[in-house]
């Protein structure tokens, strides 16, 4: 299903009510040099209504619009199938998860979020494919409440290496393994991530696109089955 | 000064229990003993009467074993106290005739102390002292109606002996309850006025910070709006350099939190500050608010390495902290250049973990510490 975005530009639509934000997130989504930009914003506002309707792959949220969070909005627009990447500065691990367990993607933390990885976040998100930002890595990592799912040790380690060094490269050399397997460390505790708490469309999306991938089997989690005996609409 | 109000008030409550076992221990050895022995021909059954004053000191011990316990009587004190109205019974029955509250008749004054001690501590302690004095009496008055013991001087003596009983028993319980209530109270009021300090001084420590936070953005961003005012080129390098450490500067200290951090946040923040002032582009994502409870030397050695990581840090930095209840993983990325490495991960006393990596001009290290 991710593939139709490939002929395309994946489009994203922005909620931000900062000015520089919005001048900043637009010249990412530029050209780069002579290669066509992979990402289109194709609308931009200050509240969530006012582009509630644009038909966006992604929506690009921000939590604090004109001091008000919004973290109590992601669910709804997550049950109505829209992928919703949050971009905020409130990282803490809280903010993280209650937005992840409301469906949201990803989340992007403003601190430390370049052209590279928003639009390298955005392409994986669109295709419903895990993607893992650092902030994600700490939150799902320290997650220490009861209905939290069961990470491996080294699923554990391998999101908080994340979170705490430079980058994966770094993180196989810590561990002992290469940078591919530490990848599938981190997606795997993802779609885990996922599979835990409250459904919603965007994470049965990023489920079935897990099984198709190969990164889970289908008796692993008991919710896999049920998703996989699915057939997502665009393979119908 | 919450802590001796408290001891006062735990010795009060202990104290005032063993009080009313030293009462009925001296009664029952310094006159039920004494009468027993002095007066053993007077009694009809006088094996009966010892048997008694036996069963009597099993239900003391048995009470002042809790008393010492747990200041309280005994969980259950039904059968205890019938058992002892039942010796009360024995002692009258054991007497010759016309020895009804005679000076051997020795149970009928005494049982009220083991209940006295039995109802020490209990919701409704009142009812059933009051219940079991009630019951007491009416085995004696009962003992006499059926004894024909209804003479005037029997009767004085009678009401003479209950009052007495009665007043000393229940007045002795009474006093030594409202002692208490007044002790709980002592220590409700302490540690209220305790919790008072305890918020002003965290409400002053957070107002100070607070003011701190608000100077050093103040300072931040009017330094980089003179220079601009002062006709600095916005497309400068290094204009552009200053103005992107100022605005991660200013983004630090709007997300930090307005608690009071701890202290292992509090001397990251400061090493941060620092490196800021040296030009160091810092970024620190939140720290986050629970962090566990270290045993000691733990935070020397988690800090150790990551802020000499951070002190020769060259342009730009990256601090993160981790925690778990039993987990908390400090790192530094830096641009550090002379940090001397080791190879192997370092184990210290502590139980602290430190390792090193250097890749692509930038070094990470990391200090781990796991409870049990």
């Amino acid at each position: 299903m991710g593939q139709q975005h490939l002929a395309r530009p994946v489009t994203v639509a922005l909620v931000e009510d900062h000015q520089v934000v919005v001048d900043g997130v637009r010249s990412w989504f530029g050209p780069s040099g002579l290669a066509p930009s992979p990402v289109e914003l194709v609308a931009q506002g200050p509240t969530i209504e006012s582009v509630l309707g644009t038909d966006a792959d992604v929506l690009l949220l921000d939590l604090n619009l004109n001091g008000t969070m919004v973290i109590d909005r992601v669910a709804e627009l997550c049950q109505g199938g829209q992928r919703v990447i949050v971009f905020s500065e409130h990282e803490e691990p809280e903010t993280v998860r209650a937005v992840l367990d409301s469906g949201a993607s990803a989340f992007i933390g403003k601190g430390r979020a370049t052209r590279e990885s928003c639009v390298e976040t955005i392409l994986e998100v669109a295709a419903d494919r895990p993607s893992v930002t650092p902030p994600m890595a700490q939150a799902i990592a320290t997650d220490e409440r009861p209905h939290r799912p069961q990470l491996s040790d080294k699923e554990r380690a391998a999101l908080l290496f994340w979170f705490q060094s430079m980058s994966k490269a770094s993180v196989a050399a810590r561990m002992g393994i290469k940078e591919r397997t530490v990848r599938q460390y981190i997606d795997r505790a993802r779609v885990k991530y996922a599979a835990a708490g409250r459904p919603a469309p965007t994470k049965e999306k990023l489920l079935i696109c897990a099984i198709q991938d190969g990164l889970i089997q289908p008796d692993e989690v008991t919710i896999y089955t049920s998703l996989a005996a699915k057939t997502p609409p665009d393979q119908g | 000064m919450t802590e001796e109000i408290e001891q006062v008030a735990q010795r009060y409550a202990r104290f005032t229990a063993l009080g009313a076992a030293v009462i009925a221990a001296v009664w029952h050895i310094g006159y039920d003993l004494t009468v027993t022995i002095i007066g053993w021909t007077a009694f009809r059954w006088p094996w009966l009467t010892l048997a008694a004053w036996i069963a009597y000191s099993a239900i003391f011990v048995v009470a002042l074993r809790s008393l010492t316990r747990t200041s309280r009587g005994p969980a259950r004190i039904l059968e205890l106290a019938l058992a002892t109205l039942a010796i009360d019974v024995a002692v009258i029955l054991s007497l010759r005739p016309g020895e009804l509250l005679g000076i051997s008749d020795w149970a009928w004054g005494s049982v009220g102390w083991i209940a006295v001690m039995l109802v020490w501590g209990r919701p409704r302690w009142r009812a059933e002292l009051i219940v079991f004095l009630v019951a007491n009496a009416g085995i004696m008055l009962a003992a006499m109606i059926l004894t024909g013991t209804l003479d005037r001087v029997s009767i004085s003596k009678y009401l003479v002996v209950i009052a007495g009983g009665i007043t000393m028993q229940l007045g002795y319980t009474w006093g030594c309850r409202m002692l208490l209530s007044r002790a709980e109270d002592a220590v409700l009021l302490a540690r209220r006025l305790a919790a008072d300090d305890a918020l002003r001084e965290s409400a002053q420590r957070i107002h100070t910070d607070r003011l701190r936070r608000y100077a050093a953005i103040r300072d931040v961003a009017e330094s980089l709006l003179q220079q601009l005012d002062d006709g600095a080129d916005p497309g400068d390098p290094r204009v552009r350099e200053d103005c992107t450490a100022g605005a991660m500067r200013l983004r630090r200290l709007i997300t930090e939190r307005e608690d009071v951090p701890d202290e292992l946040v509090s001397a990251l923040r400061a090493r941060i500050e620092a490196a800021e002032r040296r030009k160091v582009m810092v970024t620190a994502p939140p720290f986050g608010d629970y962090l566990p409870g270290l045993p000691d030397g733990v935070r020397e050695d988690l800090l150790r390495a990551p802020i000499r990581a951070l002190d020769g840090a060259r342009s730009r930095a990256r601090v993160t902290v981790s925690a778990m209840s039993t987990m908390v993983s400090v790192a530094v990325v830096a641009d550090n250049d002379d940090l001397p490495i080791i190879a192997t991960p370092v184990h210290e006393p502590s139980g602290v973990v430190v390792t090193y990596q250097r890749q692509g001009g930038e070094v990470w290290v990391n200090s781990i510490w796991q409870g049990p």
